[in-house]
């Protein structure tokens, strides 16, 4: 049991979503009331669990975990707009809808059901409104650095990628050392076109993840296209001579990756298509 | 996610005797002043042999905690950084969106433990 809370501590700790993981684990615990033993956590379970098993499809786990918190926290916008989740998971939109309003008319300035709102709005279809809800609410919470991937996910599913580019910025500015942001942002670059900036980007993520092989290949992507195009007259731009040597290096590094515990048949495969990318 | 070690039974004894001697030399330094009390003798500070056991209990101690802790996390960022998955990104907990098929595919899947 021991070993269950932790898995579940570590779990809240990373944010991944494994509502499969998270229901084998603490169905069990809230089953048999052994998530009490955790004292203060026990209310974090619960309402992992509850989400959880919203994802997975176990109405029943749900409720109960909720009507727990219900019990202890009674009348909390927390534990409402778990109530709206519900109903959102089971396609109640208008009731939850409901919901999440009157939790706003209390307090206006709630970030949870904010959020529920924006995607309520996407579960009913209508992205552009959903969009600008999420504007709106990260004009107000500007340092909100999920809103603005949120709100890049949204731009990008409309293929506006110079929005998403902007949002991705944002991001980078809340948050500059994990390399998964300027990942993501290379690759809208690219995807825009811009591939010197993307170039750069590209670069920028190997450097804060060592042999990055992502990054990696989209160096070689970067940089051979801007070998193949002509030379700019544009005195920023990167020149031949750097552009073929970061090519090498990530030629060198993509090699060396590979290269480390594969067969041999492998590794000459490998080799003939890195160095024709 | 975290790896539990399996629990050292034999770090575990190890803690376990030396805070038998620590209670042994507390009871033994009780006693000592007891009997100086009833001799009506002078406090001249502990015997040697109690001593002696007493750093003998701190040093077992230190080597049965050393046994049972966990293992070192790393210091450096890089290395934290460097597990992060591109999925990182779609994951954000508060944007849980739930019209998704996972409703439907775990419906009756019972999760074995």
């Amino acid at each position: 049991m021991v070993n269950a809370a932790k898995v579940l501590q570590d779990l809240r700790a990373s944010a991944e979503r494994k509502p499969d993981v998270v229901v084998r684990l603490g169905k069990p615990l809230v089953e048999s009331g052994a998530v009490m033993k955790l004292d203060a956590d026990a209310w974090l379970v619960y309402e992992q669990v509850a989400i959880a098993a919203l994802d997975v499809g176990d109405d029943a786990l749900a409720q109960k975990c909720i009507q727990a918190l219900e019990t202890k926290f009674p009348g909390s916008p927390r534990v409402r707009r778990l109530n709206g989740m519900e109903l959102e998971a089971k396609g109640e939109l208008l009731e939850a809808a409901k919901i999440y309003k009157a939790i706003l008319e209390e307090d206006e300035t709630n970030v949870l059901a904010a959020k529920r709102q924006v995607m309520l709005l996407r579960a009913m279809g209508m992205n552009a409104e959903a969009i600008a809800a999420l504007v709106k609410y990260l004009d107000i919470n500007y340092p909100d650095f999920e809103g603005w991937l949120q709100l890049a996910d949204m731009y990008m599913e409309e293929f506006m990628y110079a929005q998403a580019a902007f949002c991705m910025e944002e991001v980078l500015m809340l948050q500059p050392q994990n390399h998964i942001f300027h990942l993501r942002y290379a690759e809208i670059l690219y995807t825009q076109d811009n591939v010197q900036l993307a170039l750069k980007q590209f670069c920028r993520v190997v450097e804060l993840c060592k042999d990055h092989v992502r990054g990696l290949y989209g160096i070689k992507l970067c940089t051979s296209r801007l070998l193949k195009s002509s030379p700019s007259k544009d005195a920023t731009a990167t020149s031949q001579e750097d552009l073929k040597a970061i090519d090498l290096l990530a030629t060198e590094r993509l090699l060396a990756v590979y290269s480390a515990g594969s067969a041999a048949s492998a590794k000459s495969a490998s080799t003939k298509w890195i160095e024709h990318l | 996610m975290a790896v539990q070690q399996a629990p050292s039974h034999l770090g575990r004894l190890v803690c376990l005797f030396a805070f038998l001697l620590l209670l042994h030399s507390g009871y033994s330094t009780f006693e000592h002043l007891s009997y100086l009390k009833a001799i009506d003798g002078h406090e001249s500070g502990l015997p040697q042999d109690i001593v002696i056991e007493l750093m003998a209990s701190v040093a077992i101690f230190g080597l049965g905690i050393v046994m049972v802790a966990d293992d070192f996390k790393e210091i450096l960022m890089e290395t934290e950084m460097a597990k992060q998955t591109i999925e990182s990104l779609d994951a954000r907990p508060s944007f849980y969106g739930f019209s998704h098929r996972g409703r439907a595919v775990f419906r009756n899947v019972s999760f074995k433990k």
